[in-house]
């Protein structure tokens, strides 16, 4: 059948959203060099004590696409479980996000801030425009939610 | 406007197939779903439809007539069966969490009366879901 009349007589592809979960451990501390130390435990309370504490954060990433009728999948769904391991997890889990992932003249790591970081670590590594939403819990009763249109004005609190 | 979501429960067995396919490129493609003799899961089943309540009752849709709906239209035919050999939609569609929410949303779409189809979100595992609300693209 000429590609033309099959468009005509079939309507497009579905388009569908695909959600992975994942978990990771991590140690942090909020704290902003540029405050006082009376100024950065009056803003970030507990989440300020010096020896840092730590939360198992759980990640859900979404993308979204038309499902192929080849495979009956979205482009990009078989491959966002290793891209999500290779590029976030690995890094991540049971590291010191202050000391380890987020530079020391970076913005301080909350995980707004996290969720920002993980966004630019999975947009290039996902085909072009298929990642759609990030969802970070750092515990079950505080998540952080962010799409594309957060993105533009995303840089988190300086630090300096 | 409201939005509701009901939640069901179905267990089925599927494998990935695409029968234009030799037998080595699905294995190459799919992977263990390929597996001839097939694999199951227990899907969780989310459907979320959208309207205003009724004057008169409060309600956008009575929540037992909507579980009603999705178990006639999608439990009875779904649940405990073989989803490539057992429900005719996957005769010629593989049977991806994709496309059975594909399949979901039409079956139920034309069935509700009163209120709109909003999104139907398919769990194939605790760690995996996917979410269609109706739309579509360029055809792939």
């Amino acid at each position: 059948m000429p590609e033309s009349e099959a468009n005509v007589s079939e309507p497009g592809s579905p388009v569908v959203e695909i959600t992975r979960a994942f978990r990771f451990s991590a140690a942090h501390r909020l704290n902003n060099p540029r405050f006082s130390a009376a100024e950065n435990r009056r803003i970030y309370g507990r989440c300020n004590n010096p020896n840092g504490h730590g939360h198992t954060y759980r990640l859900e990433v979404t993308i979204r696409g038309p499902v192929s009728s080849d495979t009956g999948w979205v482009e990009g769904g078989q491959t966002l479980e290793a891209v999500v391991r290779a590029a976030v997890l690995d890094r991540f889990d049971r590291a010191n996000l202050d000391r380890e992932i987020v530079s020391e003249d970076g913005p301080t790591g909350t995980t707004e801030v996290l969720a920002g970081l993980i966004w630019r670590l999975l947009d290039g590594n996902l085909p072009a425009e298929c990642l759609c939403r990030l969802r970070l819990e750092e515990t079950p009763n505080n998540f952080f939610e962010m799409d594309r249109t957060g993105l533009a004005s995303f840089g988190g609190p300086k630090r300096k | 406007m409201i939005r509701l979501t009901k939640r069901v429960e179905f267990c089925a067995a599927h494998r990935y197939v695409n029968p234009r396919w030799s037998e080595e490129e699905n294995r190459r493609v799919f992977g263990r779903d390929a597996n001839p003799n097939g694999h199951g899961h227990n899907y969780v089943l989310e459907v979320t439809i959208q309207g205003e309540p009724s004057p008169d009752t409060g309600m956008v849709m009575d929540l037992k007539a909507l579980k009603d709906l999705i178990v006639e239209t999608v439990v009875d035919r779904f649940d405990h069966r073989h989803l490539n050999l057992d429900v005719p939609y996957f005769k010629e569609k593989i049977p991806t969490p994709e496309n059975l929410a594909v399949v979901i949303w039409e079956l139920l779409e034309p069935r509700l009366d009163g209120c709109r189809l909003d999104r139907i979100r398919l769990y194939e595992d605790e760690s995996c879901f996917v979410e269609y609300a109706g739309e579509r693209g360029e055809r792939v």
